[in-house]
């Protein structure tokens, strides 16, 4: 920066201040929440913190006048924020605005109107930009860091001071989202339930009446909740109302929810065209969809293998391993369909010899008992309809439908 | 009751008379008066003392007891109890403790001033209160509470201030009974409570040393099996201990032998609590106005305070009555011919005998030491319950010897702690002197006392260190050099002992010139010892069989022992007379008898001899570290200090450290803490650090939570392999904490024990408990936990499993190495099967790292996760028969839900019927593939059953051959309750377990 004169600080601080009051005064939430949004870095208020390095005594200021001093709670706190932002120290800038935003509430609370809610969510989002920034300058210094934390602890403060009733209520759903990214950051995600249930169950408010970039992201994350609980169908409801909603044209969104949408798609039995994963850039999800495709059980446990961590780390490899039993549906099903064109009067014997020859041609190595088990699974899952005959060692397909497709519905469990 | 009433009444006078008799008595043979109540108070605080230390709590119990002053210690020796004695005693034992330390402070300043009646009452008060606290408030919580609230609440440590308390209603009716203490004896067997009183009477009228065996006897007739076994743990205790009581401090060893005795004693009496109670319920109430007076006056205050703490005792006691056998028969057990118990014994011995210096004059005056004495009571009592702690093993053993010692020790220690005072002192005097003379050449040194009480730390951590007798005379020589070098120098006053490097061992044959002064006294010390060894044995020992034998040695001990105990405690009360200036008159003997005694320090180096002793007795037991031992004497430090905190003390401490000077200001907390760091003599560094944090806190805020627990790091010393878990309510005691060297000897103990999961759990929670508090984190710990875990596995406890492998995980992650693999197999396995939690598990996973995944377990688990994920049930039977390490039986726990899945499975899928014998192969019933043997003839009928009780409907084939109809099943299956299911859910916690796990 820049030498900065005193006078210029001095001038930069009162226009802040000024800005504050008149904003508050004339309820203007536009030009209010530019005075919170530090960590996207505006001009303004990056040349007031200068100036604030340079003019200590602003706190004198908030206090000459009447005019200021009655924010001095939410002001003083927040000057020493953006100067300790300036200065790269995010512990201390986080703490700062955390008392803000703390004072602010109280104001928010007081006000009959909601008109400030997009400012105080520009206060919740800076809080957690703020928290997650503080925990990385902390772990690097090799403290625990426990701001984010903090942070959501503090959010599910805001929280309580929106859910309750009125036109405050529409910003209960943002503190909602940014509660959920907090808990999917700290993979405290249970904490989540009290959340949802209180969006889900206070119906005051329709859900649709709610911002769409905050039904959006709710979807997404309750979607995402559901994956974990192996609710295939929800997951499915929730994530396809997530995509269809999402703004088109962010696409990192889009591969974020199918990301995990095309899971659970599989699961149900629905596979994706080859050029939306190409699309998405999810061609980890390639060599699955093909594998379902062709019974190909081999490739599938090696796409799996190749992609185990990514898997593991987004939460889908359990979901995706379980679709193994798909692929020896599909592989008894070809089974199926080359006997019949060979002999369809035997076609629906299918022998646990021909399916433990198959395997090993897939270089699976499995012998009769356990192949046997696969067959007796399928069966109890509905995945095949027949039955097995112990004594003969053949799988008896249904003369209907002997391989039922899932069309949606998750396999039996 | 009538008795004690009176003797509340006029505790001043009365309780002078009587313990000017009693202490007379216990020089002559007059003294039998005064022993056998102080006897009896001094068991009921030996008991006390004991009972905590059976429960585990021990080392707490005295810090507690500190802390609370003599209620808390109650509870504090069982958790319950000091929820007890709030409850009992919120009146008794609030009231107490204030009054108590009101008698300290009173005590410290004005021990002195009282003169007569605080020579009387200072040595009331310090017999007392060490008395008190165990029998005095015992008697006075039975008394006030009536002790059935009491006895619920601390039924285990009360159990040994029951018997305390009974003791003491007992002594009193026995001053009656006094005249007839052959009938007494003779009843002590018969009875055990009433027995013990009078037994212990009987013998003391006669002799002291037949008091002693009496005691002994009567705690073990009392104690019946108990205490049989107790005393032959005595007998040996003292044997092997004897040498180290008589250098060190005689006395006290023999105190806390008696202490033992008492406690055993107490252990069946609680039976006769009940009739205790009610004597007691007439005296406390006198004992409470006195003790009351006590607190204001001194005298009075503390004996209230002493009464409501013998009603929590009582309480106590009745329940201890169970508790205190099982304890007794436990420690009988362990305690036998463990080398290391005798170690262990010694710290006890010599944690008894300081607690029992300040309890001595407890017992001479157990009714007036009741009630003022609380605050020395709880001080002393806080000391015998260490002692105890540390003796828990033997304590059995050595209640009964301690009930016995502890009068005499009480009466030393009440006139050292008291200091003086002059009852005491006259009591023992003549003892006592030739104790002194021919005891502890260190004691002698320190008697002397006028030294400063850095120095005694420093003697008394330099005895400490001793191993036997002989190290201990050379120690004494060298020390005696060392001061008399000092002295000359004229920096005896000034030199900062506490800084003092411990000069090195001497060799022990150097001690063997002094050893022959120690003789006298090591014949009593053995039986301290061997009290101490028996009460190892009994708490740890599981060795039932061993008590009849160790009667019998026991006995014979005794008698020879006890000869040497009294002495010992005459010894020691002498000098506690002579340094209780109040006791004045009778101090007059004393004073005569004790050339230290004639100023309060004399008391100090009593005291501070006894805490070496006990140090000693630790040290030799444990062979502890110096910095063990130097924790000891801090720790042994702020004991005598809190027992000192008579007036003399004060004044030095006045003119001591400004450590000291707040200790002064909040005295009754520095008290207490003190106290409860006397009682820990052992306690050392944390001891101190406690008292530290205490006396900041006193200063500022007293906030239990800004202590730094950092600071009060234990450095155990108990030799004790053998050690029951019970969970800490209080800062451990370091004599109840084994060192890490024991613990290995204990892991392996466990390891090669072919005793049942219940108890091996139990062992191994106390030591993991004692690895907590001593901040051992190391491949010793990691083995401890991976043994554990080891352990609940094979019986399925994941409870206690999950807490090792979480413990596991941090140390692995701190990098110490174990066999992280097989537990990381278990950790994937337990998530897997048993929590049923997809987050869980793909945390697991995606934390496995490659090398993990290559380890035989990890894929084993992995392949184990993938079989139950898919239902693939052959795959798991097949993992299940192939398992490396114990994951077997963690798929065991599971087996029953996966042969239930995939019966299911089977009669969807197969038609129309499954051969029984393909079941049973595939689900894991018959141990070979496929081949017809007689096993296979089992696991089909295995097989068979299995099926049938869950409800699927089997048909013979036209062989004869079992098979499974599926269509006809596939409607009827069903899980069956579990036969063996326990409402609460754990079969493991069957009531018959519990009991057959007590004498564990």
């Amino acid at each position: 920066m820049a030498y900065m004169s005193m006078g210029e600080a001095h001038r930069r601080i009162t226009e802040f201040l000024n800005r504050f009051s008149d904003a508050v005064f004339s309820q203007d939430v536009a030009s209010l929440k530019s005075l919170f949004a530090l960590s996207s870095n505006p001009p303004f208020l990056l040349s007031v913190a200068d100036a604030l390095n340079i003019f200590q005594d602003a706190n004198r200021l908030i206090k000459q006048s009447d005019k200021y001093s009655q924010f001095g709670e939410i002001l003083v706190p927040l000057f020493r924020s953006l100067q300790n932002y300036k200065q790269g120290s995010l512990v201390e800038a986080y703490q700062a605005f955390e008392k803000t935003a703390n004072a602010f509430i109280q104001e928010f609370r007081n006000w009959e109107s909601a008109w400030a809610l997009e400012a105080l969510c520009v206060i919740v989002y800076e809080i957690r930009i703020l928290a997650e920034r503080a925990d990385r300058e902390l772990s690097s210094s090799g403290k625990s860091p426990e701001k984010l934390k903090g942070a959501g602890s503090f959010l599910m403060k805001v929280f309580g001071a929106l859910a309750g009733k009125g036109s405050k209520r529409m910003g209960a759903l943002y503190v909602t989202c940014q509660l959920f990214k907090i808990y999917f950051k700290l993979g405290t995600v249970h904490l989540c339930r009290s959340v949802i249930r209180s969006i889900e169950t206070a119906r005051i408010f329709d859900f649709e009446e709610f911002p769409k970039r905050d039904k959006v992201t709710y979807m997404y994350y309750t979607g995402r909740l559901e994956v974990f609980n192996e609710n295939f169908p929800a997951a499915d409801t929730k994530l396809s109302y997530a995509l269809k909603h999402c703004n088109p044209k962010s696409e990192a969104n889009i591969r974020m929810i199918l990301k995990y949408l095309i899971p659970v798609k599989l699961s149900i039995g629905i596979l994706p065209k080859d050029w939306l994963l190409e699309r998405y850039n999810l061609l980890e999800y390639n060599n699955v969809v093909q594998a379902l495709r062709r019974g190909d059980l081999r490739l599938l446990r090696s796409a799996l293998q190749d992609h185990e961590d990514r898997f593991l780390r987004s939460g889908v490899y359990l979901v995706l391993e379980k679709l193994e039993l798909q692929a020896y549906q599909r592989l008894v099903k070809k089974i199926y369909i080359i006997q019949k064109q060979k002999d369809p009067s035997k076609a629906h014997q299918v022998k646990l010899e021909v399916i433990v020859k198959a395997l090993k041609w897939l270089e699976i190595d499995m012998d009769v008992d356990e192949v046997e088990c696969i067959m007796a699974i399928l069966i109890y899952k509905n995945l095949v309809k027949g039955y097995f005959a112990h004594k003969s060692k053949v799988v008896v397909l249904s003369k209907q439908d002997p391989f039922p497709k899932l069309n949606g519905k998750p396999v039996n469990s | 009751m009538a008795n004690q009433g009176s003797n509340t009444e006029t505790l001043a006078p009365p309780v002078v008379p009587r313990s000017l008799e009693n202490q007379h008595l216990d020089g002559s043979q007059e003294q039998p008066y005064s022993y056998t109540p102080s006897t009896t108070g001094s068991q009921a605080v030996s008991w006390t003392a004991h009972s905590s230390t059976e429960n585990g709590v021990y080392s707490n119990p005295p810090y507690q007891y500190d802390q609370h002053t003599q209620p808390p210690p109650r509870s504090f020796q069982d958790g319950q109890n000091t929820s007890s004695v709030a409850g009992n005693s919120s009146n008794l034992g609030t009231a107490n403790v204030p009054q108590d330390y009101n008698a300290y402070t009173s005590y410290p300043s004005s021990s002195n001033p009282y003169g007569y009646g605080s020579a009387g009452y200072s040595g009331y008060y310090n017999s007392y209160q060490q008395q008190p606290n165990h029998t005095y408030s015992q008697p006075v919580g039975a008394y006030q509470n009536t002790g059935a609230p009491y006895q619920p609440l601390s039924s285990f440590q009360n159990t040994g201030s029951y018997a305390a308390s009974a003791s003491y209603s007992s002594t009193y009716y026995n001053a009656g009974d006094y005249q007839t203490p052959g009938d007494y004896q003779n009843s002590n067997y018969g009875n055990q409570t009433t027995l013990w009183n009078n037994g212990t009477y009987s013998s003391y009228p006669s002799n002291p040393y037949a008091n002693y065996t009496v005691d002994s006897t009567s705690a073990y007739s009392s104690g019946t099996s108990g205490t049989g076994a107790t005393s032959m743990e005595y007998q040996q205790h003292y044997k092997q201990w004897a040498d180290y009581y008589r250098q060190t401090e005689v006395s006290c060893a023999p105190g806390t032998e008696n202490l033992s005795v008492t406690s055993s004693s107490t252990c069946p009496i609680p039976p006769v609590t009940s009739g205790y109670t009610t004597p007691n319920s007439e005296p406390q109430p006198a004992y409470a106005p006195f003790w009351r007076p006590d607190s204001s006056s001194s005298t009075i205050p503390s004996m209230q305070p002493g009464a409501i703490t013998g009603v929590v005792h009582d309480g106590y006691w009745k329940h201890g009555g169970q508790s205190s056998q099982i304890h007794h028969t436990n420690p009988i057990q362990p305690n036998y011919q463990n080398p290391l118990d005798l170690p262990c014994s010694y710290d006890r011995f010599q944690d008894q005998q300081k607690t029992l210096p300040s309890h001595g004059p407890n017992l001479q005056y157990p009714p007036a030491h009741q009630v003022t004495p609380p605050p020395l009571q709880s001080t002393p009592s806080l000391d015998m319950r260490r002692v105890s702690k540390m003796q828990i093993p033997t304590n059995p053993r050595i209640a009964s010897n301690l009930t016995f010692g502890l009068p005499k020790t009480n009466r030393d220690s009440s006139t050292t702690s008291v200091s003086p005072k002059p009852a005491y002192i006259s009591v023992s005097l003549p003892k006592p002197t030739e104790k002194v003379s021919s005891n502890d050449a260190a004691s002698s040194i320190i008697k002397p006392g006028m030294f400063p009480k850095s120095l005694r730390g420093y003697v008394e951590k330099a005895l400490a260190r001793c191993k036997d007798d002989k190290q201990m005379a050379a120690c004494q020589a060298v020390m005696k050099e060392m001061i008399t070098k000092a002295t000359a120098d004229g920096t005896l006053y000034t030199q900062n002992w506490d800084m003092e490097p411990l000069f090195p061992m001497p060799d022990s044959d150097m001690v063997n010139k002094d050893s022959s002064q120690c003789s006298t006294h090591d014949s009593s010390l053995p039986k301290y010892k061997r009290s101490p060894s028996r009460r190892a044995r009994s708490r740890w020992e599981p060795l039932p069989d061993e008590k009849p034998v160790d009667k019998p040695v026991l006995t014979s001990d005794d008698t020879m022992k006890s000869s040497g105990w009294v002495q010992n405690e005459d010894r020691k009360v002498v000098g506690e007379k002579e340094e209780s200036k109040e006791d004045g008159s009778r101090n007059t003997k004393f004073s005569s008898l004790l050339q230290r005694t004639s100023s309060k320090t004399p008391q100090r180096t009593f005291k501070k001899q006894r805490l070496a002793d006990a140090l000693v007795a630790s040290e030799n037991g444990d062979a502890s570290s110096d910095s063990d031992k130097e924790a000891n004497l801090t720790a042994y430090y702020p004991s005598a200090m809190a027992f000192v905190d008579s007036p003399e003390e004060r004044k030095r401490r006045e003119n001591r450290s400004k450590r000291f000077e707040l200790r002064q200001g909040h005295r009754a907390e520095n008290n207490h803490f003190r106290q409860n760091a006397g009682a820990g003599n052992l306690y050392s560094r944390r001891a101190s650090a406690m008292v530290l944090s205490k006396n900041i806190e006193d200063g500022s805020d007293r906030a239990v939570e800004d202590i730094d627990w950092d600071a009060l790091r234990v450095k155990g010393t108990c030799q004790e392999i053998e050690k029951r878990y019970l969970r800490l309510t209080s800062a451990p005691d370091p004599a109840t904490v084994r060192p890490e060297e024991v613990l290995e000897k204990a892991l392996l103990m466990v390891q090669n024990s072919q005793k049942n999961y219940l108890y091996k759990c139990d062992q191994l929670k106390s030591i993991r408990q004692d690895l907590t508090v001593q901040h051992i984190r190391n491949q010793l710990t990691v083995k401890v936990y991976e043994t554990h875990a080891r352990l609940a596995i094979e019986v399925g406890d994941l409870p206690e499993y999950n807490q090792c492998q979480s413990q596991l995980i941090t140390l692995y992650t701190e990098g110490i190495e174990g066999s992280h693999m097989e537990f990381a197999a278990y950790n994937l396995l337990c998530v897997i099967l048993h929590s049923n939690n997809n987050r869980d598990l793909l945390l697991s996973m995606s934390r496995l790292s490659d090398e993990a995944k290559k380890d035989e377990a990890v894929k084993h688990a992995l392949a184990v996760r993938a079989a139950v994920t898919s239902g693939n049930y052959v795959a798991f039977f097949r993992l299940y028969k192939a398992a490396p390490n114990l994951n077997t039986c963690l798929m065991d726990l599971y087996v029953e839900k996966m042969r239930y899945k995939a019966v299911n499975c089977m009669c969807r899928s197969y038609r129309p019927t499954v051969p029984v014998s393909y079941v049973s192969q595939v689900l894991g019933f018959s141990t070979t593939n496929r081949s017809s043997n007689e096993k296979d003839a089992d696991a089909l009928e295995e097989c068979a059953e299995w099926l049938k009780s869950h409800g699927a409907h089997l048909i013979a084939d036209n062989n004869g051959d079992m098979l499974l109809d599926t269509k006809a099943s596939s409607s009827t299956l069903y899980i069956p309750e579990q036969e063996d299911a326990v409402a609460h859910g754990d079969a493991n916690l069957a009531v018959n377990d519990f009991l057959a796990r007590a004498p564990l």
